[in-house]
C-alpha cells in the first residue's frame, strides 16, 4: 500500500518534472504524503545545522530596473533578419524598394505625407483638441505657429522669439523702442540669440529637403569627391554675416552688455563666417573685463583656424594662445574644445600630426573621454585623401585596438563619420583583419546607430564588401553577400563587378547567372558595364554542358534587355563585344537559330 | 370585425371607400451583411459571401478589441472609432481598397490592416500611409499603424 501511495506520488511528481532527489525522498518517507518542496529551500536548512562558522550572508542591494529592461533583454536575443527590409517599409513585394533611389524616394514620400498631415492638423486645431490620452501626450496636440498676442508689449516680443519669427521679433523690438518702453536685458539677450543663430534670416522652412539628390553616378566618383560633396551639402550654403545687420544694430543699441551678449554675438559671427569680426569682438570683451564661456572659446578656436592669409604655424600658435586665455580665465575645456581643435588641424595637412597627438594626450590628461568624432578627426589628420605615396601611418591599428569592445553614446555631431573613414582607411591599406575588427566594433552594443545616413552606410558597406571580394575566400564572400545584400545596402554596379572578378579568380563562374538575376532586382538591368563584364566572363572559356546551357539562358536574357532598351530609346548602337559574346554562348549551347537572329539584324549596321 | 362585413366586394367602384388591414404577424427577411443571389455573374469575396451567422465558424472578426468582454468598458466608443476609421480609409485610398479593413487594438495602439489594389504607384502609397498614420494618431492621441497588403485584383471567392 505504501508502494501504491508512493507510486501515485511518483506519477504526480513525474508529471510536474521535479528533480530526482525529491522523488527519491518521497519514496523513502511515504508517511509525509505528497508534499512539494524545492531543492533550494531544503539546502540552507541542512547546511546551517551541519556547518559551523559560515560567512555572513550578504544581502545584495536591491536592483532598480529600467522600465523597458525586459524588452531590452528580449531584444538582445534577436538578430537582424537578413531577408527583411527595414521596418519603415511596408512588408509587401509591390511596396518593397529595389534600389537605393527607390528606398530614398519612398522614405521621402512617407515624410511628405506626415508633413501634409501636420499642415492640416495645425490649420484646423479645433478638431484635434479632445484629449483622451492619460497621461497627456504633448507631441500629439496641434501646434500654434502664429503669434497670439497682438499688442506692442514685451510679452508679445517674447512670444515671437519663442515661435522663431525673426523679422516679426525685430519689428516688435523696434516698435517697443520707438514707444519708449525699455526692454529687459533678458529679453534682449534672447532676441540676440535668435538673430545670431539664424544669421538674421528666417529659419529655413524645408531644411530636410535641401540636401541634394545623390544618384548612383555621383556615388561612383572618387572618394575625395564624395567627401567634398557631403561636406558642401552639410554646410549652410550662402548664409554669411552681413555687416551692420540687425544683430549688430541691436547690440550697439543695448545700454548694458553682459558677457552673454558678447558670447552670443561671437558665436553667431563665427557660425556665419565673419571670423575677423569675431576676434575683434573678443578683444572688446576682454577690454570690458568679462569672461567668455567654453562654447565661445570653441567658436573662437574655429575662427582662428579658418582665418585666411596665415601660415599653419601662426594659426596653431593663435589657437594655443586662446587655450592659455581659457586657463587664465578658469574656463574648463570640454569635449567640443578638443574636437574643434582636431577638426581644424585637419586643414594643416602634414603639419597637423604632432599637434593632434599632443591634443589627444592633453585630453586624456584632463580626463575627458574621447568620443568617436575625436578618432574620426585623428584618422582624417593622418590619412589625408590624395596625400603623398610615403609609407602610410599605422595609427589606425592603435585606434582600433583602443576602441575594441567599447560601446559609445552620442556626444558629438560628427560621431557618425568615424566608421566611414575607418573603413575607407582599411580599404586603402587592404587589410581584411582590421576591417573585421572595425565591423566587430560596429556590432558591439548600440554602435550600429553610428553608421550614419543612407549615403554613408552605402559607402561603408561598399568598401567593406569590396575588400571582402579582393581578399577573402570565395565561400565566405558569398556568405557575406547573402547576409548583406540587399537587406543592408543596395550594391552599385562597381561592387557587383568586383564580386564577379572575385568569382573569376576563384573559378566559380557557375554563380554568375544567379548574380545576374539578383542584379536585375537591384535596378541594374540596363547597366552596360555590368552586362558586358558578365558576358565576357561567361564567353571566355568553354564549360561543361549544363553550365553552358545555364550561360546560354543568361545570355538570351541579357540580349532581351538590350532589345527592350532599344525599343525605349531611339537607336543606340549595339556595341560589338557583347553581341559577339551572346552569339558565341548561344552557339556553344547549340541554339544556332537564336544565334543567327542575334547576328543577322546587325548586318545592316556598321560593326 | 363587424364593419368589415358591411364592406361589399363590388363597392370597389366607389373611389376611396376600400380599406384593408394586414392582420398577420410581420416576418421580414434577414438582410444584414448578405449579398443577394444573382444570375451567377456577380463576383464576391470570401468576406462578402458568408452571412454573419458564419462568424466564428467560417469567418473571423473585422474589429478586434476587448471592449465587449465582461467587466470592460467603452465598447461603444470603440465602435464609433471603427466607423470613423473605415470611412476615413475609404476616402483616403480612393478605389484602392479590395476588402473590408481589419482593425486590431493592442495595448494603446490601433493597427489598421488593409488589403489594397495596385492602383497607385508605390511612392503614392507611402505618401498616403504617412499622411493617415500621422493624422489618425493626432486625432485619437494614440499610435496608429497601417499595414498594407497589395493584390493585383479583388480576390474572388465565388460568383453568385
Amino acid at each position: 500500500m505504501a508502494a501504491g501511495a508512493s507510486a501515485r506520488c511518483l506519477s504526480v511528481r513525474g508529471a510536474l518534472r521535479l528533480p530526482l532527489r525529491c522523488r527519491w525522498a518521497g519514496v523513502c518517507e511515504p508517511e509525509r504524503g505528497c508534499r512539494f518542496y524545492s531543492k533550494s529551500a531544503a539546502l540552507p536548512k541542512d547546511e546551517g545545522t551541519d556547518v559551523t562558522g559560515i560567512e555572513q550572508v550578504v544581502i545584495p542591494k536591491k536592483k532598480t530596473w529600467d522600465k523597458v529592461a525586459v524588452l531590452q533583454a528580449l531584444a538582445s536575443t534577436v538578430n537582424r533578419d537578413p531577408t527583411a527590409v527595414p521596418y519603415t517599409f511596408q512588408d509587401d513585394p509591390y511596396l518593397i524598394p529595389t534600389s537605393s533611389v527607390e528606398s530614398r524616394s519612398f522614405l521621402l514620400a512617407k515624410k511628405s505625407g506626415e508633413n501634409a498631415a501636420k499642415f492640416i492638423i495645425n490649420s484646423h486645431p479645433k478638431y484635434f483638441q479632445k484629449d483622451i490620452a492619460e497621461p497627456h501626450i504633448p507631441c500629439l496636440m496641434p501646434e500654434y505657429f502664429e503669434p497670439q498676442i497682438e499688442d506692442v508689449s514685451e510679452a508679445a516680443l517674447k512670444e515671437r522669439i519663442k515661435l522663431k519669427k525673426v523679422k516679426a521679433a525685430v519689428d516688435m523690438f523696434d516698435q517697443l523702442l520707438q514707444a519708449g518702453t525699455a526692454v529687459s536685458l533678458e529679453t534682449t539677450n534672447s532676441l540676440l540669440d535668435l538673430l545670431c543663430y539664424y544669421g538674421d534670416q528666417e529659419p529655413p522652412a524645408d531644411f530636410y529637403f535641401q540636401q541634394t539628390e545623390k544618384s548612383e553616378e555621383l556615388e561612383q566618383t572618387t572618394e575625395e569627391n564624395n567627401k567634398r560633396a557631403s561636406v558642401k551639402a552639410a554646410h549652410q550654403a550662402g548664409v554669411t554675416w552681413k555687416a551692420r545687420n540687425n544683430a549688430e544694430r541691436i547690440f550697439a543699441l543695448m545700454p548694458e552688455k553682459t558677457a552673454r551678449s558678447y558670447c552670443t554675438m561671437i558665436r553667431g559671427m563665427v557660425k556665419h563666417r565673419a571670423y575677423a569680426q569675431a576676434l575683434d569682438l573678443y578683444t572688446e570683451l576682454l577690454n570690458s573685463r568679462l569672461r567668455a564661456d567654453v562654447h565661445t572659446f570653441n567658436a573662437l578656436i574655429e575662427a582662428r583656424a579658418l582665418m585666411a592669409n596665415e601660415k599653419f604655424e601662426e594659426k596653431w600658435n593663435g589657437m594655443l594662445e586662446l587655450l592659455k586665455h581659457m586657463s587664465v580665465q578658469k574656463v574648463k575645456p570640454n569635449l567640443q574644445t578638443f574636437n574643434t581643435l582636431l577638426k581644424c588641424l585637419r586643414r594643416f595637412h602634414a603639419f597637423g600630426r604632432m599637434p593632434a597627438l599632443q591634443t589627444l594626450r592633453e585630453m586624456k590628461a584632463i580626463g575627458i573621454e574621447p568620443s568617436l568624432a575625436t578618432y574620426h578627426h585623428i584618422i582624417q589628420v593622418f590619412y589625408q585623401p590624395g596625400s603623398s605615396a610615403k609609407a602610410p601611418s599605422l595609427i589606425i591599428y592603435d585606434i582600433v585596438n583602443e576602441l575594441a569592445g567599447k560601446a559609445f553614446s552620442p556626444k558629438d555631431l560628427d560621431d557618425d563619420m568615424f566608421f566611414q573613414s575607418a573603413m575607407s582607411v582599411c580599404s586603402s591599406l587592404r587589410d581584411l583583419e582590421l576591417a573585421y575588427e572595425v565591423h566587430g566594433l560596429l556590432n558591439t552594443g548600440d554602435n550600429r546607430k553610428f553608421i550614419g545616413p543612407d549615403l554613408r552606410r552605402n559607402f561603408y558597406y561598399s568598401k567593406f564588401f569590396g575588400l571582402l571580394c579582393l581578399m577573402e575566400h570565395i565561400d565566405v564572400t558569398l556568405k557575406w553577400y547573402k547576409d548583406l545584400i540587399p537587406s543592408v545596402f543596395f550594391p552599385h554596379s562597381q561592387v557587383l563587378i568586383g564580386l564577379l572578378q572575385a568569382l573569376d579568380v576563384a573559378n566559380r563562374l557557375e554563380v554568375i547567372p544567379q548574380i545576374w538575376k539578383d542584379s536585375k532586382e537591384y535596378g541594374h538591368t540596363y547597366r552596360s558595364n555590368l552586362r558586358e563584364e558578365i558576358l565576357m566572363l561567361m564567353a571566355r572559356d568553354k564549360h561543361p554542358a549544363e553550365l553552358q546551357a545555364a550561360f546560354a539562358d543568361c545570355a538570351a536574357d541579357i540580349r532581351s534587355t538590350y532589345e527592350s532598351q532599344e525599343a525605349r530609346q531611339t537607336a543606340p548602337d549595339w556595341p560589338a563585344t557583347p553581341l559577339n559574346c551572346v552569339a558565341i554562348l548561344l552557339l556553344r549551347a547549340g541554339r544556332t537559330q537564336e544565334a543567327w537572329l542575334v547576328v543577322a539584324p546587325t548586318r545592316d549596321r556598321a560593326i | 370585425g363587424e364593419w368589415a362585413v358591411r364592406v361589399v366586394p363590388w363597392s370597389r367602384e366607389l373611389p376611396g371607400a376600400w380599406r384593408a388591414l394586414h392582420t398577420s404577424a410581420v416576418c421580414a427577411k434577414n438582410r444584414a451583411a448578405r449579398v443577394r443571389v444573382g444570375k451567377g455573374d456577380k463576383p464576391v469575396t470570401y468576406e462578402e459571401a458568408h452571412p454573419p451567422h458564419y462568424i466564428a465558424h467560417r469567418k473571423g472578426w473585422l474589429s478586434l478589441h476587448t471592449g465587449n468582454l465582461d467587466g470592460e468598458e467603452h465598447a461603444a466608443e470603440r465602435t464609433v472609432e471603427d466607423f470613423f476609421l473605415r470611412k476615413f480609409m475609404l476616402g483616403t485610398f480612393p478605389g484602392c481598397l479590395a476588402d473590408q479593413l481589419v482593425l486590431k487594438r493592442r495595448a494603446n495602439q490601433v493597427e489598421i490592416c488593409a488589403l489594397v489594389l495596385r492602383q497607385l504607384p508605390a511612392h503614392k502609397f507611402y505618401f498616403l500611409v504617412g499622411y493617415s498614420e500621422t493624422l489618425l494618431s493626432h486625432f485619437y492621441k494614440c499610435p496608429v499603424r497601417l499595414h498594407l497588403q497589395t493584390v493585383p485584383a479583388k480576390v474572388v471567392y465565388k460568383y453568385i
